[in-house]
């Protein structure tokens, strides 16, 4: 009976290559979506990670040392740098800002920190920020060293490029020391957004509260919640049109082949292997489509204007899902098949 | 594998609410190596009882013994079993899988039945062989003739060898040369112990028949002077199933039409008066009565066979008793009914 199944789908052949394509295109979508939601996680801990910081101190009451900072003023730097455990501890700052690119202007994360960090990444080219006059840039921000740059009214000179550092879905990160962003963002004041600290902080002092780099990446990406969820909802809606295409396809073929089934059923053809023919075709269906949908995928990721990183576990989750979907999509087709009376095999045609 | 044995079958089912018999307490007894045919028109039960003989049909009461298989008990899985080893079915309209090659359609059967793929193909192109269709293993149904598909159909059929082989209107949609084929086929299909029951309306194959089953009683169109007959109220005319040859006219009293529903129970149709008429279209179309006639009161009605009743009507009034209008009939001399 599977090679029956085969053969149908090679004699309907046309109709199954459209199911396929339709579905590997929604299952594309599926994958860059999901590729969306991950690229936004994957760089902001690309980011953090870079910071080198093991723990951010906050205010308390803070919901992170990015977006969710209350600025404060680092009178306790010192005391916290020398607790034990504690390798190092630096104020720094944080703040979203416009660089301003000759007559074009375009969003930015703005991290200030000392030269040899906590809180500086590793630049590519060049050396890290020295002087408040100074910043190192994302290459995604597409300058080089040597260049300027305006923020604000001010004129900073590029000195280093980080390596494709984004945040907040896409954005280039721009790092200054710490006192050059107190500059920009607080207008000259000595305040930061938190203090980082390499090591362990044994015990937080009073009045603060830690945050760990998995709380510092959902701070980062608090601002694109909404963004994810919606993707998320996005992409369940998918995977449903992506059934109802499978479950419809399966459907058809086994109201067009129910004089088949009753035939198959008179000669004495076992129910279940009528069954798992259909079910063959849902799972054909389905894995075929996966296929072609990572192809698309991979040729549509490019095209959008964010980082689109598929995570490993969606290409394995991905063939698992849509054979499972296709299935329970299938179910209508199933139970049409297999009850259909073989009394209708006589008769007219 | 032995004789075929039918017993009261009984076969009901609702349509419409009603309750229909195709088949009312049918007996059959059939001997080994028999080529059966039942004749019959449409409607009459051929395919039912093919149905039924086939392991496909449950019916309502009564038995089918083949061999020493009692069908009519058999479980689902049982009769699965039964369809597989015992039966093969040839199709009125050849039923054969449209995506398969004939080669594949004869394998369905054998690799259903366990057969290994390389065993089933060489014994499915022995099968084409037999049947003369060696050079069209590779063709599929659509690229050949009917009676080229009739053919493969019968492969098909005898594909597990089975002892019992039952073909529907086997030659319904062949041409004159292409049922020569098919008929030499059934023939030569009922030998040794292997029986076939072919259920059809084509007279040309009867000659075939070892034994031939009228599923409707033949009656000769008679020519009777009208009769009547006095009823008591209560009490039955003529019953739901049953063949008639006569259309009523009722004299005096009233005639309550029922018919039987599939719960139990009857309708009432309609009563006729007076001068009403009932009972027109089985005797026209040689069709068993639709519903029962009974006297609802005391009643005379006289029975006209339907060459004096289409005597009496003259031109144009075929028409109108088939639409059930009112009809002028000239008053007749009825004869008295023989108790």
């Amino acid at each position: 009976m599977l090679l029956a199944a085969l053969r149908d789908m090679q004699w309907r052949k046309r109709r199954f290559v459209i199911a396929i394509l339709s579905t590997a295109i929604i299952f594309a979508m599926t994958l860059v979506l999901t590729g969306l939601a991950n690229g936004f996680r994957t760089e902001a801990q690309r980011t953090v990670d870079a910071l080198g910081v093991d723990t951010f101190l906050v205010k308390e009451g803070a919901s992170g040392p990015f977006v969710g900072a209350t600025p404060f003023a680092p009178v306790d730097l010192q005391r916290i740098a020398s607790a034990p455990g504690v390798q190092a501890a630096a104020p720094m700052v944080y703040a979203g800002g416009t660089v301003t690119l000759g007559d074009s202007t375009r969003n930015a994360d703005l991290f200030g920190a000392p030269e040899r960090g906590p809180g500086m990444p590793v630049v590519s080219k060049g050396r890290p920020p020295t002087n408040p006059t100074e910043v190192a840039v994302s290459s995604t921000l597409g300058r080089n060293e040597g260049e300027d740059i305006q923020i604000a009214s001010r004129k900073l000179h590029i000195v280093g490029i980080v390596e494709n550092s984004t945040a907040l879905a896409n954005l280039p990160n721009i790092f200054l020391t710490t006192e050059g962003a107190q500059q920009l963002v607080y207008g000259g004041q000595p305040l930061v957004a938190s203090i980082g600290i390499r090591g362990t902080l044994n015990q937080v002092p009073p009045g603060y509260r830690a945050i760990n780099r998995d709380g510092a990446v959902a701070d980062l990406l608090r601002p694109l919640k909404v963004a994810v969820n919606s993707i998320t909802i996005v992409a369940i809606l998918l995977w449903v049109v992506a059934a109802m295409i499978v479950g419809s396809v399966i459907y058809l073929s086994a109201l067009e082949r129910l004089r088949d089934f009753a035939v198959y059923k008179a000669i004495g053809v076992p129910t279940s292997s009528i069954a798992a023919g259909l079910g063959l075709q849902a799972i054909i269906v389905a894995l075929a489509a996966v296929v072609v949908g990572v192809v698309l995928s991979a040729l549509l990721g490019p095209i959008f204007p964010m980082q689109v990183i598929v995570p490993a576990y969606a290409y394995v989750l991905l063939p698992v899902i849509a054979v499972v979907f296709g299935l329970v999509a299938s179910g209508t087709g199933l139970h049409r098949a297999v009850s259909v009376d073989p009394a209708t095999a006589f008769g007219g045609p | 594998m032995g004789d075929l044995s039918i017993q009261d079958l009984v076969v009901e089912y609702s349509s419409g609410g009603y309750a229909v018999r195709p088949l009312d307490g049918f007996n059959l007894d059939v001997a080994a190596g028999s080529l059966v045919i039942l004749l019959g028109p449409s409607g009459c039960g051929k395919t039912t009882l093919l149905s039924c003989l086939g392991g496909i049909l449950k019916p309502s009461d009564g038995a089918i013994k083949f061999g020493d298989v009692d069908v009519t008990s058999l479980d689902t899985r049982g009769l699965a079993k039964y369809r597989r080893e015992t039966v093969g079915i040839v199709f009125q309209a050849f039923n054969l899988v449209p995506s398969l090659t004939a080669l594949e359609n004869v394998m369905v059967p054998l690799r259903s039945a366990g057969v290994p793929r390389q065993q089933a193909r060489e014994k499915a192109e022995q099968l084409l062989a037999r049947v003369g269709l060696e050079d069209r293993v590779s063709h599929r149904p659509g690229d050949l003739s009917g009676g080229q598909q009739q053919r493969v159909a019968v492969a098909r059929a005898i594909a597990l060898d089975p002892p019992l082989i039952l073909a529907d209107e086997p030659t319904a949609h062949l041409d004159f040369i292409q049922v020569e084929e098919v008929l030499r086929l059934i023939r030569e299909l009922a030998s040794g112990d292997r029986m076939v029951v072919v259920a059809t309306h084509d007279n040309r194959i009867l000659p075939l028949a070892d034994r031939v089953v009228e599923m409707v009683p033949e009656f000769a169109e008679s020519y009777r002077p009208p009769t009547t007959a006095t009823l008591k109220a209560g009490e039955v005319l003529f019953e739901e199933g049953t063949m008639g040859d006569c259309i009523y006219v009722v004299s005096e009293g009233e005639i309550e039409i029922v018919r039987e529903l599939a719960g139990g129970g009857e309708e009432l149709l309609w009563v006729a008066g007076p001068r009403d008429y009932f009972g027109e279209l089985g005797p026209l179309f040689h069709m068993p009565r639709s519903a029962t006639a009974r006297a609802r009161s005391d009643a005379a009605v006289v029975g006209y066979t339907v060459a004096v009743f289409r005597e009496r009507l003259g031109a144009g009034g075929i028409r109108d008793l088939i639409a059930h209008r009112p009809i002028e009939m000239d008053e007749t001399t009825a004869t008295q009914e023989p108790d």
